[in-house]
């Protein structure tokens, strides 16, 4: 049946596809440049205090350890950022290919990425202490103790859960001074923030995640949490908890005075104001709309007091200026 | 099949053009912001007004976005019908050919990149839909002819590839997954003007097929019966193949892949007015526009401010009936 005509057909269909193949392999395989090298040496622990020490994580874990950690696997890069801010870099012996701050961790020896971790190869790293994110990460927990690793959950839900973390895992890695004081950081900054919009009204805010389709934060979310402390009300708390879809008629009928945009994890959101109709909305009108990197405010870790701070200045931008 | 020609088609186009203009007014009636009848009557008749919130709700928000869906659901169902009678298999749904995991495949590299949302995203799914048509298209060529099974088989290999590169760039880029999952689960939400007009860009691809009806109709009997009946089989294969995938990479570039329109609204029509394609193409396209319609309607409403799938909707809505159908047919 197949003739030279089909065959050379067949093979330029094969040709192309191969050729395309080959281009998004090179798209794909970008990413993962950087993880060649496994096994990095980690220091013995430095401040060794005597008895077990426990603490409770995210998900209400008791999670004991005889001594401090020595060798930390983190699976996300908020857990990375805790453990270096922490001064807990050191014991760090892989991360996520996500892990883009502070700048010491992107050099670290990757387990994968945030959502496959691979547990073979966490349990190369030999950890004594995984730092683990609540949600799609739940299902390893009982896999990585099976191996005899101890798992502490990062799940926090309010910007004061993100400092009892930070204070817990100070605790398991001997480095309490220091988690105290970046936690005393984190109070100092909500402490301020909330002077400052002590006697402001509540600003309605809406805060995009997404655009197509729109999503919002709603209630539960840390983010939700650190609208309120600065003297906003979030709009997408009325949808339910995590991070649900949000009707656009919804949006505009509320007209929310102040409009956040999220950068980074779910791609940029382009000019907002420019967007169909969107001119009508109070925030573009009185030129309240803003973006706000991602890593700010929904990456739970010591950064979010910055963020805490970034968003006073856009919902309450008198109160800001005044201090 | 003289007997199909002369049966009058009038009558079936204008119930479902009724059908049509219903959904079409419940739809605009209805949304989350509850806008009174009183004032959706009254932004009809002003038309739109600049810096009017309410009136930026009807004319920016719902109407762009009802319009989106009416003409998404046509273009899949016309799809849906050439396809299916193309390669006489019931099974066939316009997603079958490749050209949207193809389309996929472009949005999921325009997310990764991290180009704005619109047009990019939307471009790259249309090349990535039309490079996808170029592949299968060449693949099932022989002697100048078209192979319906090479054609099929094919479009469903390419499909696969597809989609597995979406889900090696899904793994890479996992940062992007969320937004690359939500393209591909398809959504009329924060669909504007801009996206009107891309979708309006397949208004005559869903009429050209009307005037192929008879030779549709033929080559249901075989494409050998068709030459003999002095049909130009190569000519209207390849125009019909290639306006069933420029319809579909267009309804897929703006709206992601939403399943069940064009597998079910097809075979929903032909047991409603027959097989004749001179009331099955024009009944689809108005049902299918109604059908996309009604489903977009109750995923913005149902459980608002938040927004179900369109797809499920399809999905819950179009699966009973077309059972319920499917058991009256047989019945009668």
């Amino acid at each position: 049946m197949s003739t030279t005509r089909t065959r050379r057909g067949l093979a330029a269909a094969t040709i192309l596809t191969v050729l395309i193949l080959a281009a998004f392999g090179a798209v794909a395989l970008t990413g993962c440049g950087s993880d060649a090298s496994t096994g990095g040496e980690a220091s013995p622990a430095a401040s060794a205090s005597s008895g077990p020490i426990t603490v409770t994580d995210g998900t209400g874990t008791a999670v004991t350890m005889d001594q401090p950690a020595a060798r930390i696997v983190s699976l996300a890069p908020a857990n990375t950022e805790i453990a270096y801010a922490i001064g807990a870099g050191d014991k760090m012996v892989a991360g996520t290919s996500y892990d883009d701050y502070p700048e010491e961790a992107t050099s670290l020896p990757k387990i994968g990425d945030f959502a496959t971790p691979n547990v073979e190869k966490i349990a190369s790293f030999e950890p004594d202490l995984v730092l683990a994110a609540g949600g799609i990460q739940d299902k390893l927990r009982s896999k990585l103790e099976g191996l005899g690793m101890k798992v502490y959950v990062v799940d926090p839900k309010t910007y004061d859960g993100v400092m009892t973390d930070i204070t817990n895992l100070g605790q398991l890695t001997g480095s309490t001074v220091q988690a105290q004081q970046v936690a005393d950081t984190m109070q100092k900054a909500k402490d301020d923030v909330q002077a400052q919009v002590a006697s402001a009204a509540k600003v309605a805010t809406f805060l995009e995640i997404y655009s197509k389709p729109l999503m919002t934060a709603g209630g539960e979310t840390f983010i939700d949490d650190m609208i309120a402390l600065a003297g906003g009300t979030n709009l997408g708390a009325t949808a339910g908890p995590g991070f649900p879809t949000f009707s656009t008629e919804v949006l505009f009928k509320n007209d929310p005075a102040v409009y956040i945009a999220d950068s980074g994890s779910m791609g940029k959101p382009g000019d907002i104001s420019k967007r169909a109709g969107f001119d009508v909305l109070t925030a573009v009108k009185d030129g309240h709309v803003y973006v706000i990197e991602d890593s700010l405010i929904a990456r739970p870790g010591p950064r979010l007091a910055q963020g805490l701070q970034e968003l006073v200045k856009m919902i309450h931008p008198e109160a800001s200026a005044a201090q | 099949m003289t007997r199909l020609a002369r049966t009058s088609v009038w009558p079936g186009i204008a119930l479902s053009a009724g059908v049509f203009v219903a959904c079409l007014l419940v739809s605009l009636a209805f949304g989350p912001a509850s806008l009174s009848l009183g004032e959706v009557w009254h932004f009809v008749t002003t038309g739109p007004v600049r810096g009017d919130l309410p009136n930026a709700i009807f004319w920016q928000i719902r109407l762009p976005r009802v319009l989106v869906a009416c003409l998404v659901g046509a273009e899949l169902a016309v799809a849906g019908v050439i396809l299916q009678d193309l390669f006489l298999n019931p099974l066939t749904d316009p997603y079958v050919t490749g050209v949207s995991s193809g389309a996929a495949l472009g949005a999921t590299i325009g997310i990764v990149l991290h180009l704005s949302n619109l047009p990019w995203t939307t471009v790259l799914a249309l090349i990535g839909g039309f490079a996808t048509l170029g592949i299968v298209w060449m693949a099932a060529r022989r002697r100048g002819r078209i192979d319906i099974f090479v054609l099929l088989l094919a479009g469903v290999t390419i499909s696969y590839l597809a989609s597995a590169l979406v889900t090696v760039l899904m793994i890479r880029a996992n940062q992007d997954m969320y937004a690359i999952v939500y393209w591909l689960m398809g959504s009329f939400s924060g669909r504007g003007w801009p996206d009107v007009e891309i979708a309006l860009v397949a208004v005559p691809f869903m009429i050209a097929p009307l005037f192929f009806a008879k030779e549709m109709d033929i080559l249901l009997q075989g494409e050998k019966r068709a030459l003999e009946l002095g049909v130009e089989v190569e000519r209207t294969k390849r125009v019909l193949l290639v306006t069933a995938g420029v319809l579909t990479a267009i309804a897929v570039s703006v709206s992601g892949i939403i399943g069940f329109v064009g597998l079910v609204v097809p075979h929903i029509v032909r047991l409603l007015v027959g097989p004749g394609h001179r009331s099955l193409l024009p009944v689809s396209l108005l049902l299918g526009a109604s059908m996309m319609a009604v489903a977009d309607l109750l995923s913005r409403t149902v459980i608002a401010p938040n927004e179900i799938p369109v797809g499920v909707v399809t999905t819950f809505v179009g699966a009973p009936l077309f059972v319920y159908l499917l058991r009256r047919g047989r019945k009668g």
